[in-house]
């Protein structure tokens, strides 16, 4: 290919809505050109960035009932007749109420099922383009040291809270350094790890006073995330690292934190 | 049984609105969400969705079971926008697609040197707040804020898009492109602003 990709081959590189041979092409160039690769990680963080600020109108809590009169109104119309067919008309209209209340509820759960579905799903997706764009970048992390008693104080008075890291790494596991980085706009630690030659990144934030406690697992691009807590923590790690090895660092990490290996303040 | 003329033609005259609150009430977050955006106001963004419903459930029986409803709801949406007061005063004041530069090959409108090479700008996007996203976004005119809602925040493909817009794919492509391309060139210029202020 001559030349740069353009801008809406880069777009639709970041909406996936590439054909396979389009994608194929794409790959091939980004994998020698470093200045299309910044620029469709550019494009990707700046698609994550305009979905979230884009969700910014809640529904006002009359409206719904407003705009779904008609329907019910016209639905009522329809069925209106006198007599004994009135009566069965009444019955009918009480069972519908009846079967209505019930859909409601039902509705009501599976949409709070649905919001916390969409908020791990944008969880993953964040963190997994946070993690990407620290393997791309050919900057070195903002503290570049395999010592847990350097990581951890580089982010006194960065962050409003603090962690542990585990001692005693299985052999091939290193801590590479952090980065101070932001997760839906609040201050988030990313420790850099390796797992022999696969990249790691453990995400540390706090957890929001009234959030509950999550824990799942998820598969995103050939990456897997795992998000976990601990205390009034919440973490997230994700690397494309056999996911049995994942869940031993996850594992240690976890057990850090509940005061086992290390005290919880000083380094 | 076979019905007196007078009598079928009354009972075909009534719409058949079954099954319409279960399809469109999961919409209606999104729908009014676009439509404020669009509107620009809270207030004629109700009326906006008021009118989307009643259309939508006046043409129900209009719509094939089994077809995208998000596509055709957004699409009522989108065409109420550009008969309303807002939407026609915005279709004055826009430039027209000729003057956006519409490409349909898809290739770059923008000139290359508009595109940062630099990190700054993904430093900006990653630590920016929302706020400053949502500010770029105000800047964008109707046809690119309309395209990159659908796209980024109601995870249309690009075919949904193109049938909601009522435009070929091609355009669609290109208009997202310029639309992040006049995105990104909003938050660099509202970061150099604040950092001569």
């Amino acid at each position: 290919m001559n030349g740069h990709l353009t801008s809406a081959m880069l777009s639709a590189l970041a909406d996936g809505e590439l054909s396979m041979p389009e994608l194929a092409q794409a790959n091939e160039h980004l994998s020698g050109c470093s200045v299309c690769t910044a620029n469709a990680l550019n494009l990707s963080l700046l698609k994550s960035a305009t979905a979230k600020a884009g969700h910014r109108f809640a529904l006002p809590a009359d409206l719904q009932e407003r705009v779904m009169r008609p329907a019910g109104e016209r639905k009522a119309t329809s069925g209106r007749s006198t007599g004994w067919f009135g009566m069965v008309g009444w019955a009918a209209a009480a069972v519908l109420l009846l079967a209505f209340a019930t859909t409601m509820l039902v509705q009501r759960s599976g949409r709070r099922a649905d919001i916390a579905s969409v908020e791990e799903g944008a969880l993953v997706t964040e963190v997994f383009d946070q993690h990407v764009a620290a393997l791309a970048g050919s900057l070195p992390p903002q503290v570049l040291s395999t010592d847990r008693h350097t990581v951890k104080p580089w982010f006194q008075g960065k962050i409003p809270f603090s962690f542990n890291l585990p001692e005693g790494l299985p052999k091939d596991v290193t801590l590479e350094g952090a980065n101070l980085t932001y997760l839906n706009d609040q201050p988030v630690a990313q420790l850099l790890y390796s797992i022999g030659r696969h990249r790691v990144s453990v995400f540390m934030r706090e957890k929001p006073p009234a959030a509950a406690v999550r824990s799942f697992e998820a598969d995103h691009a050939g990456f897997h995330v795992m998000v976990f807590s601990s205390g009034d923590l919440e973490m997230a790690a994700v690397s494309d690292v056999d996911p049995a090895r994942l869940a031993e660092l996850v594992n240690l990490i976890r057990k850090a934190q509940t005061g086992d290996a290390t005290p919880r303040t000083g380094s | 049984m076979t019905l007196l003329s007078w009598k079928r033609a009354a009972r075909e005259s009534v719409p058949q609105t079954e099954g319409f609150g279960d399809l469109a009430l999961p919409f209606l977050p999104g729908l009014y969400n676009v439509a404020t955006w669009l509107a620009r106001n809270p207030v004629d963004a109700e009326d906006l969705v008021q009118e989307t419903m009643l259309k939508a459930l006046r043409g129900f029986a209009s719509f094939e079971a089994g077809t995208n409803f998000k596509a055709w709801i957004f699409r009522i949406l989108r065409n109420t926008y550009l008969t309303s007061r807002t939407g026609l005063a915005a279709k004055r004041t826009v430039a027209l697609e000729d003057e956006l530069g519409e490409n349909e090959s898809g290739g770059a409108v923008y000139p290359e040197a508009a595109i940062d090479r630099e990190t700054p700008e993904m430093n900006l996007i990653r630590l920016s707040d929302r706020a400053a996203v949502q500010s770029a976004m105000e800047t964008l005119p109707p046809p690119l804020l309309e395209v990159i809602l659908l796209c980024d925040v109601e995870e249309m493909k690009y075919k949904e898009i193109a049938s909601v817009l009522e435009i070929p794919i091609g355009t669609v492509m290109s208009r997202v492109a310029r639309a992040r391309a006049a995105l990104r060139l909003a938050l660099v210029g509202g970061a150099t602003r604040e950092s001569r202020a």
